[in-house]
């Protein structure tokens, strides 16, 4: 593991220090102090790797801990410092010596090692139920119902033919937590003749491992999904989690080379997962004809684009609401009765990078801004394809009144709902 | 430094508001320049009266204080070459009053100038002034270091704009400046004297701009030429028209060839040695119109290539290629000096030749282009860090470059400033007698010299 090559990324000496991250980076404007900024956390880097001066390794994880890892900075920067990443190598660094984690997201990681999530559930129930949210910085959503994916593997045949046969990728919290979203993604599947299988020994996609600086965790889980998926002859494993497609497409590569065990199964998984949104537009593509859907009451909307949902490579848009938000606009355009509101900067939500587990209070006031750009467009609900999004944007708290919180959907769920209307 | 002046700055604005730890000063300890120096406290003021109690505690202790803003600057503007304290202005970013009868802005030092660019846009205005940092430089920095970017050419630079100021001086007395009036003759001119100042007369609290209506709409053209002489003439005739370009950007041969490797697109072309992106703005119908005519003009001197487009795709094209010559500059080294010198309009051919030799003399990759309308020229002379004897002899052509400035009648810097970065070829330029006015000016807003010292002499 040591000796990855590209953990040892060494970008970081390409900064100029230009300063052009600084307004594009959600922690930085929350505090517009430069500790807490991609060119601070670049320095700090620096610093640390080339040890001119002796660093406080609690300090420097303050700093790197406060990135959401959304990846505005590595987009805009002009000489391609890979800042998400080099922040999660120092974090692999200092987590080697340093007993940085916090009670709570020390618990958050062993709970979501438990297979069924026992814990997990059993401490969010209780949380809800007595409000310890008063009395710990926190938010704790609330279970619905029982996880999706139980004791055995899941399969979902639909008759026809030429039909396509998907993989389907929960992640942890459309499995545990909002299961209703795993329903409605084989729904959104079945109904398009795709026949859907969920093999039970899948399990986290590892991201909060590797946001943690725990990079041994994360490269279990990435070999456990690899090898859950192996051995079916799938077309395409799908995920509705715009943050498990991230870790899956964009960090398993950067982690694993031909020296670990079961590389080629996890390079071979990495490149087969594909987020929702970019299956429909593939599918569409290779002749499938994505069914339009009708809902019972007109609605307004905003899409909240996650920072870690991408369109696939050469997306070109071909609808205003494809213009608006990507790929996802193709699902948008075929709901009868939905419509999209533009979102003016398209804001974080505030939930990467476990910020809202370990700097809450940071994390709520990014949420607060996306809220303002939000409250701009008066929508009357909120819809995304993220998990963690879902979280942040749900915790309206301070925001608006009990009675004046707008509900928050995934985008695949008003689908499904509207296909089932038209039945 | 005398650490009592920490726990006063502690017990002015609270101890969230004081940085001392060496992981969050080292955040603060460089901006865009190689040179990099280490605060002693870091303080984040929210106000004029807060900015001018930390002044007199500084002259208490005799301990030097920086402004800083994005520390996006190119001249050494914002570093604490003494140490001492940095006042980060990043928190002071409110937009305070819209004018909309008289057409100024007032706004604290803070403000992100694209910030400011939007807001007033969303209410059609516009404040022209656009150094290539204004998506993250801060309108405070704008004013200290003057800056100017490509719209100089019809629009001007920062200090045609700037009306008012609230400045703290050296001596933490609160003055204001200037009015919101076009007309104001009434004793010297402090305002312009402070817009340039680098940070070293004082530190700005408020700061009122004048505002324009905002144009309706813009084109762009991309025109090469095989012959020097043909473009620079075509270039000078634009100038003369009454609807002149609000923007005229060149390329020499230098650039051309670093973005020709790096750059691909479909519809443009960069080829030749002379290359111009030029643009027009106003109505539909005046923008249609000067297009047409920039053409002709254009025509008239055998270009090789020329396209031209309203459409916002085609647009974004065209300035990206512009843009990627930054980036593709790393290529010919890793150390870059970033000279920004204005000369004549009519001397930039004789300049550019000079650049073309200079660079074979020294034996350094010399890559130019800039702002044709007033003739700034970025020299950027690519250095390997570790070659020590390449960056001697990058160090020479330097010198070379900016003796050269100075005698077509030049200056040292058109918008970064002199800073820290050019500081000892002032003298190229200025004898005693004008430097000692220069000093004797600093003397009376900042008695102590505790205000960013050791920048411009």
């Amino acid at each position: 593991m040591e000796n990855n090559n590209k953990y040892k990324d060494a970008s970081y000496l390409n900064c100029v220090h230009c300063g052009k991250c600084l307004p594009v980076c959600p922690s930085y404007n929350a505090v517009l102090d430069e500790f807490f900024s991609p060119r601070g956390r670049i320095r700090l880097i620096l610093t640390d790797n080339g040890g001119k001066l002796p660093l406080k390794a609690s300090k420097i994880f303050e700093s790197m801990s406060s990135c959401l890892l959304c990846g505005r900075c590595v987009k805009i920067c002009p000489n391609d410092v890979k800042i998400g990443s080099l922040v999660i190598n120092e974090k692999i660094k200092l987590n080697k010596y340093a007993g940085n984690f916090q009670p709570k997201e020390k618990f958050v990681l062993k709970a979501l090692k438990n297979k069924r999530k026992i814990i997990l559930k059993s401490a969010l129930k209780i949380a809800n139920i007595y409000p310890v949210e008063k009395l710990a910085d926190g938010y704790f959503p609330e279970p619905e119902g029982k996880s999706f994916i139980r004791n055995r593997d899941l399969i979902f045949n639909v008759s026809g033919k030429n039909i396509l046969k998907a993989g389907y990728f929960s992640g942890c919290v459309f499995n545990n937590i909002y299961p209703l979203v795993s329903l409605d993604t084989i729904t959104a599947l079945t109904e398009n003749g795709v026949a859907v299988f969920v093999p039970q020994a899948q399990g986290c996609c590892g991201l909060p491992f590797i946001s943690s600086g725990d990079v041994k965790s994360f490269k279990e889980f990435a070999l456990k999904n690899a090898t859950a998926f192996n051995g079916e002859n799938l077309d395409y494993i799908i995920t509705s989690c715009a943050s498990c497609s991230y870790s899956a497409n964009n960090l398993y590569p950067l982690y694993f080379d031909e020296n670990d065990e079961g590389y080629s199964e996890v390079i071979k998984f990495s490149k087969k997962l594909i987020n929702i949104w970019s299956f429909f537009k593939e599918a569409e593509k290779i002749g499938m004809e994505i069914k339009s859907g009708q809902l019972k009451k007109e609605t307004d909307a905003v899409f909240h684009i996650p920072c870690h949902l991408a369109n696939a490579a050469g997306f070109k848009p071909s609808s205003p609401n494809e213009r608006l938000i990507g790929e996802a606009g193709k699902i948008i355009d075929k709901i009868g009765g939905l419509k999209l509101k533009p979102l003016k900067h398209n804001y974080c939500c505030g939930n990467g990078g476990m910020l809202n587990i370990k700097h809450y209070n940071l994390s709520k006031k990014i949420t607060k801004r996306k809220f303002d750009e939000i409250k701009e467009s008066s929508p009357k609900e909120i819809l995304t394809s993220c998990s963690g999004c879902m979280f942040s944007l749900k915790d309206q708290k301070g925001i608006f009144k009990e009675n004046e919180m707008l509900p928050v959907s995934h985008l695949i769920s008003v689908y499904a709902e509207s296909l089932n209307n038209k039945k | 430094m005398n650490r009592k002046i920490i726990e006063e700055l502690k017990a002015l604005l609270g101890s969230g508001r004081v940085l001392t730890e060496a992981e969050e000063l080292i955040c603060y300890s460089y901006d865009a320049t190689p040179k990099e120096f280490m605060p002693d406290a870091v303080v984040f003021p929210h106000d004029a009266g807060e900015i001018s109690k930390i002044v007199k505690l500084c002259l208490q202790y005799d301990t030097p204080l920086v402004g800083r803003g994005s520390g996006s600057g190119f001249s050494g503007g914002s570093l604490p070459l003494k140490g001492g304290i940095i006042a980060s202005f990043t928190q002071m970013n409110r937009i305070l009053e819209l004018d909309e009868e008289n057409m100024f802005v007032s706004v604290e030092p803070g403000v992100i100038n694209a910030d400011l660019k939007a807001y007033l846009s969303d209410r059609g205005y516009f404040y022209p002034p656009d150094p290539a940092s204004y998506e993250f430089s801060t309108i405070g920095g704008n004013v200290a270091e003057n800056s100017g970017g490509p719209g100089a050419v019809k629009y001007g630079v920062t200090k045609d704009y700037v009306a008012a100021l609230e400045v703290i001086t050296g001596e933490g007395v609160i003055i204001n400046t200037g009015s919101k009036t076009v007309k104001n003759v009434s004793g010297y001119n402090l305002t312009q004297l402070f817009v340039g100042s680098e940070g070293t007369l004082g530190l700005f609290s408020k700061i009122t701009l004048k505002i324009l209506p905002k144009p309706e709409a813009n084109s762009l053209i991309l025109v090469s030429f095989d012959d020097i002489n043909n473009g620079y003439k075509a270039a000078v005739k634009l100038l003369r028209l009454l609807n002149k370009p609000s923007m005229l950007e060149f390329m020499d041969k230098s650039s051309i060839e670093s973005v020709k490797s790096y750059f691909k697109s479909d519809k443009i072309k960069i080829d030749g040695n002379f290359l111009f992106i030029i643009e027009a703005d106003g109505s539909r119908a005046e923008v249609d119109k000067s297009i047409a005519e920039y053409e002709k003009v254009l025509k008239a001197f055998s270009p090789i290539f020329i396209f031209s487009s309203g459409e916002d795709e085609d647009k974004k094209e065209i300035m990206e290629a512009r843009k990627a010559i930054s980036p593709s500059l790393r290529k010919y080294g890793d150390f870059k000096i970033n000279n920004d010198i204005a000369v004549p309009i009519n001397k930039i051919p004789e300049m550019l030749l000079f650049l073309e030799e200079i660079s074979k003399a020294y034996r350094v990759p010399i890559i130019n282009f800039g702002h044709f309308g007033d003739g700034n020229i970025h020299v950027n002379i690519m250095l390997h860090k570790n070659d020590a004897e390449m960056m001697e002899r990058g160090e020479s052509s330097k010198y070379e470059v900016l003796k050269k400035t100075v005698e077509t009648g030049g200056s040292l810097s058109g918008e970064h400033g002199i800073g820290l970065e050019k500081k000892e070829f002032m003298k190229l330029k200025y004898d005693g007698y004008y430097m000692n006015i220069l000093k004797n000016i600093k003397r009376v807003f900042d008695p102590g010299n505790i205000i960013n010292p050791g920048k411009i002499f």
